[in-house]
C-alpha cells in the first residue's frame, strides 16, 4: 500500500508543490490531506500501533539519556547538595589522561573488532551458504557461541589464556619445537601489551557466529536469478560471489557493521571478567569501564556521577555521530533486490 | 489489705500494658552480600536473636556481590527505601553519613570498650561509634610450608628469603618460582600495610596534608621497589597462582581458598603474622561493618531493634561463632578471651597467628574521597610494581594526584 505522502506526492504536480505550499491554507494539499478524516484513521491506527515501543523507549531511553545530559551539569553524589557546576564535569573529563586512554582503548578496540569480526563473518556465511551436508548444525554451533553467556564464556577464556597451563600457551609450546621458531609463553592477560588483545581475540570468536548467522540468512535470501545470469554472462563463482552476492547483501552488512559498531563501543563485561578488572596498568579501560569506575560501581571509588553522566554523554556523541555518517555516507552504497 | 492488692494488682496490669506496648511486633531487614556458605550461620544468627526478642523478625536479604550491595544501598538512598541494617564498606558509607543512626550511643560502655582497638576508629564518625565492625579479616603472609622452614619475622628477612627462593627451575631463562607476590591493582591495601608499618600513612591526622610521599612512604616503597625482581604480579586472586609464589600477603578470608588451592599445588600452606617493619608489625584490618539507616522509611522501634541486633552480633559468644563458621575474626577483646575461642585456636594453629595479627590492625581513615584515594594508590602501585615508573617517581605522583581530593 503506498503511504499517504505518496500519495499526494503523484496527486501535486511537480512544479505546482511550491506554489501551492507558499499560498498555504486551503490550496495546501497536505493541509487538505490532514482535514481528511481518512488520514487520522491511517495515522491514528500507526501511532496506537507505535505507542507501546514509543512508552518503554520514552521511559528506559530518552528519559535516561535528557537526565543523564541534566546530571552531567551537576556536581552529583549520593545525596544532596548537588550544585551546578555548568562544564566542569566536561572539562574535568577531558583535562583526565585517563579519560584520553580509555578512549583510545576503545577506538582501538572497535577499530580491530568491527572489520575482522564482519570479514570473518563474511567467511563463514559464505562456507555455510555452499550448501554443507549439516548445515544446521554447523549453523547451531557458531550461534553458541553467540548465545552463551558472556560471563560464563570469559571464565572459560580465562583458562584457555592461562599463561602456565592454558590452551593458547600450549598450542604456541608445539609451535616452539618446529625448527626455527622460538616462541615464549605469552602472559595474554598479565602483559599490557596483550590485554586488550586477548579482549579482541574473545569479542571476535564470540559475535563471529551471530553475524555470520544474519549474513547467511541475507544469502538465502538471494534470488537465484541473478547467480543464473552471472553464470550466463560467463562469471566464475568467485566473481558471481563479489558482484552479486556482496552487493545484495549490502543491507545486512550494513546492519551488522551499524550494531557491531554500537557494540563494540560498549564493551564492558568481557574485559572486567576476563582481566579481574581494566588489565595490567589499566591497559585495557575502556569508556564504559571509565564510566563506571567514575559512578563509584566497581573498583571501590568514590561516586562521581556527573563526571560520570558527561563521559556517557560524550559516549553517546561520538556514537551518534558516526551513526549519522553511517546512515548518510555508508548507505549510499546499499543495494536492495 | 484489699486496697493494697487491688494496688497492686493495678501495677502490674499497668507494667505488662506497657510491657506490651514497647514489644509490639517490629521487623527489620538485614542487606547483606553473604553468598550461600554463609548463609546458614548467618540465618542461625538471626533466629537465636529472634527466639531472644520474640517481638522482633529479621529478614535477612542477600543483594548478591558487595559491589551490587553498594549500588542496591546507593539506589535506595535515592528511592527512599533503605533497609534498616546493612553490610557496609567504610567508603560506601563516608558519603551518606547524615543519614546513619549511631549505634554507639544505644550501646553500654562495657560494650564499646569491648571492640577491638584497631576497628574503632573506621566505626567512628565526628566522635561517635556510628557503625560496628561484623565480617572483618586481616593481612596476614602465607608461605610454602615445604620451602620455608621458618617464616621472616623482619622486612630485611622476608627481602632475603624473597631473594633465595626466587627461581628458573628448569633453566629456560624464565622465572618459574618467585619469592613473592603482588596484586597491586586489585589489593592496594598491601602498599599501605608497608606504609603503615614504616610509621607512614596517606594523610596528616587532620587530613590538611598529603604525608604519602614522606620519609616513611619512601622506605616502603624503596622497600617493595627492591622486591621487583623477586615479585610476581598480577591481578588474580594468589590462589590462582599457588604453584609459583613461596609467600605472599592475602587477607584472611581467602585461608579456606589459599589452602585448597596449596593443596592442589602440592604442598603445605603455612599462616604468619606479617614480617615487622621499621616503625609496627601491624596489618590492615578489611571487611564490612553494620550501619542502621536513619531515614523516614525506618521507625524508630525498627531502628531500636536493629541496634539490638548489632549489640547481640557482637557479643563474645556471637562473633565467635561467626568466626569460626565463617572464617573472619572476632571483632571483640572479650571473644578472644573466650574458651570456645581458644579451644579453637589451639586445634588451629594458624588462627593463633591470626588472632594476633588482628590485635595489631588498623583500618582504613574515613575521608570521604578516600575511595579515589585508593583507586590513584592502586594505578601507581601497579605502575611501580611492574616497572612502568620509578618507585619514588610513583610515590610523587602519587601524592600530586591525592592532593587536589583533600580540597574537593
Amino acid at each position: 500500500m503506498r503511504t499517504w505522502r505518496e500519495r499526494i506526492g503523484r496527486a501535486v504536480p511537480r512544479g505546482l508543490a511550491k506554489p501551492l505550499r507558499v499560498l498555504g491554507g486551503k490550496l495546501n494539499p497536505v493541509a487538505a490531506y490532514r482535514r481528511d478524516p481518512a488520514f487520522w484513521k491511517e495515522s491514528g491506527t500507526a501511532y496506537l500501533y507505535l505507542l507501546p515501543a514509543l512508552v518503554i523507549l520514552a521511559v528506559f531511553v530518552f528519559y535516561p539519556f535528557f537526565s543523564a545530559f541534566g546530571i552531567s551539569l551537576f556536581k552529583w553524589g549520593v545525596l544532596p547538595p548537588r550544585p551546578y557546576v555548568g562544564l566542569a564535569n566536561y572539562t574535568y573529563i577531558f583535562n583526565d589522561k585517563y579519560f584520553w586512554r580509555a578512549l583510545g582503548h576503545t577506538i582501538y578496540y572497535v577499530a580491530i573488532t568491527v572489520p575482522v569480526t564482519l570479514f570473518l563473518a563474511i567467511l563463514v556465511a559464505s562456507l555455510l551458504n555452499k550448501g554443507l551436508r549439516f548445515l544446521s548444525f554447523a549453523r547451531t554451533s557458531f550461534f553458541v557461541a553467540y548465545i552463551s553467556p558472556i560471563v560464563a564464556i570469559a571464565m572459560v577464556w580465562r583458562w584457555m589464556y592461562n599463561t602456565d597451563y592454558g590452551l593458547l600457551n600450549y598450542f604456541l609450546s608445539l609451535l616452539d619445537k618446529l625448527p626455527f621458531v622460538h616462541l615464549n609463553a605469552i602472559a595474554w592477560l598479565n602483559d599490557p601489551k596483550y590485554a586488550l588483545n586477548a579482549v579482541i581475540i574473545l569479542s571476535i570468536w564470540h559475535f563471529v557466529g551471530y553475524q555470520a548467522i544474519i549474513l547467511l540468512a541475507g544469502m538465502q535470501n538471494i534470488e537465484q536469478q541473478y547467480y543464473d545470469a552471472a553464470k550466463v554472462d560467463g562469471a566464475t563463482g568467485f566473481q558471481a560471489w563479489r558482484r552479486v552476492t556482496i552487493p545484495l547483501l549490502t543491507p545486512q552488512l550494513f546492519f551488522v557493521f551499524i550494531i557491531s559498531l554500537i557494540g563494540s563501543f560498549k564493551v564492558f563485561t568481557e574485559i572486567n571478567i576476563l582481566l579481574n578488572g581494566s588489565g595490567p596498568l589499566r591497559s585495557a579501560e575502556t569508556i564504559v569501564y571509565y564510566i563506571l569506575r567514575m559512578s563509584g560501581r566497581i573498583d571501590g571509588g568514590t561516586q562521581h556521577l556527573g563526571r560520570a553522566a558527561a563521559a556517557s554523554v560524550v559516549l553517546f556523541g561520538i556514537i551518534f555521530a558516526l551513526t549519522v555518517f553511517q546512515m548518510t555516507v555508508t548507505q549510499r552504497k546499499v543495494h536492495y533486490q | 489489705m484489699l486496697r493494697k492488692m487491688v494496688v497492686g494488682l493495678l501495677g502490674v496490669l499497668l507494667l505488662g500494658t506497657a510491657a506490651m506496648a514497647a514489644n509490639e511486633p517490629v521487623t527489620i531487614d538485614f542487606w547483606h552480600a553473604m553468598s550461600s556458605g554463609h548463609q546458614p550461620n548467618l540465618q542461625k544468627l538471626a533466629t537465636d536473636f529472634m527466639a531472644e526478642y520474640p517481638y522482633i523478625t529479621v529478614t535477612l536479604t542477600y543483594q548478591g556481590s558487595y559491589s551490587a550491595l553498594q549500588g542496591k544501598i546507593n539506589a535506595a538512598v535515592a528511592a527512599g527505601n533503605l533497609p534498616t541494617i546493612a553490610q557496609v564498606y567504610e567508603n560506601w558509607v563516608t558519603p551518606i553519613e547524615s543519614i546513619l543512626y549511631p549505634i554507639g550511643p544505644h550501646m553500654t560502655m562495657m560494650e564499646v570498650g569491648d571492640i577491638v582497638d584497631g576497628l574503632v576508629p573506621s566505626n567512628t564518625y565526628n566522635g561517635v561509634l556510628t557503625t560496628v565492625p561484623f565480617n572483618k579479616s586481616i593481612m596476614v603472609l602465607y608461605y610454602n610450608a615445604d620451602l620455608v622452614a621458618t617464616p621472616p619475622t623482619s622486612w630485611a628477612e622476608f627481602f632475603d628469603l624473597s631473594k633465595s627462593l626466587t627461581a628458573d627451575l628448569n633453566g629456560d631463562g624464565t622465572i618459574e618460582r618467585y619469592g613473592t607476590a603482588f596484586r597491586p591493582a586489585a589489593n592496594p591495601e598491601q602498599l599501605l600495610v608497608y606504609l603503615d608499618q614504616a610509621g607512614g600513612s596517606i594523610l596528616s591526622a587532620d587530613w590538611s596534608a598529603v604525608t604519602i610521599n614522606d620519609a616513611a612512604g619512601m622506605a616502603a616503597i624503596q622497600f617493595l621497589g627492591s622486591l621487583i625482581p623477586y615479585a610476581f604480579v598480577t591481578a588474580d586472586y594468589m590462589s590462582d597462582h599457588m604453584g609459583k609464589v613461596a609467600m605472599f600477603i592475602d587477607t584472611s578470608a581467602g585461608y579456606n581458598y589459599n589452602k585448597t588451592a596449596a593443596t592442589n599445588a602440592g604442598y603445605n600452606l603455612g599462616v604468619a603474622m606479617l614480617p615487622a617493619g621499621p616503625a609496627t608489625q601491624s596489618s590492615m584490618i578489611q571487611g564490612t561493618n553494620l550501619a542502621v539507616f536513619d531515614v523516614p522509611n525506618q521507625t524508630q522501634a525498627q531502628k531500636d531493634a536493629a541496634v539490638l541486633l548489632a549489640r547481640f552480633l557482637l557479643r563474645a559468644e556471637n562473633t565467635v561463632f561467626w568466626a569460626m563458621k565463617s572464617g573472619y575474626q572476632p571483632v571483640t577483646k572479650s571473644a578472644y578471651e573466650l574458651q570456645t575461642w581458644k579451644d579453637y585456636v589451639a586445634a588451629n594453629p594458624y588462627q593463633q597467628e591470626m588472632s594476633a595479627q588482628m590485635l595489631l590492625g588498623f583500618s582504613q581513615i574515613l575521608h570521604p574521597n578516600y575511595g579515589d584515594m585508593r583507586s590513584i594508590i592502586a594505578t601507581k602501585f601497579d605502575e611501580i610494581m611492574r616497572s612502568a615508573t620509578g618507585a619514588l617517581d610513583g610515590l610523587n605522583s602519587m601524592a600530586e594526584e591525592i592532593a587536589p581530593l583533600l580540597s574537593e
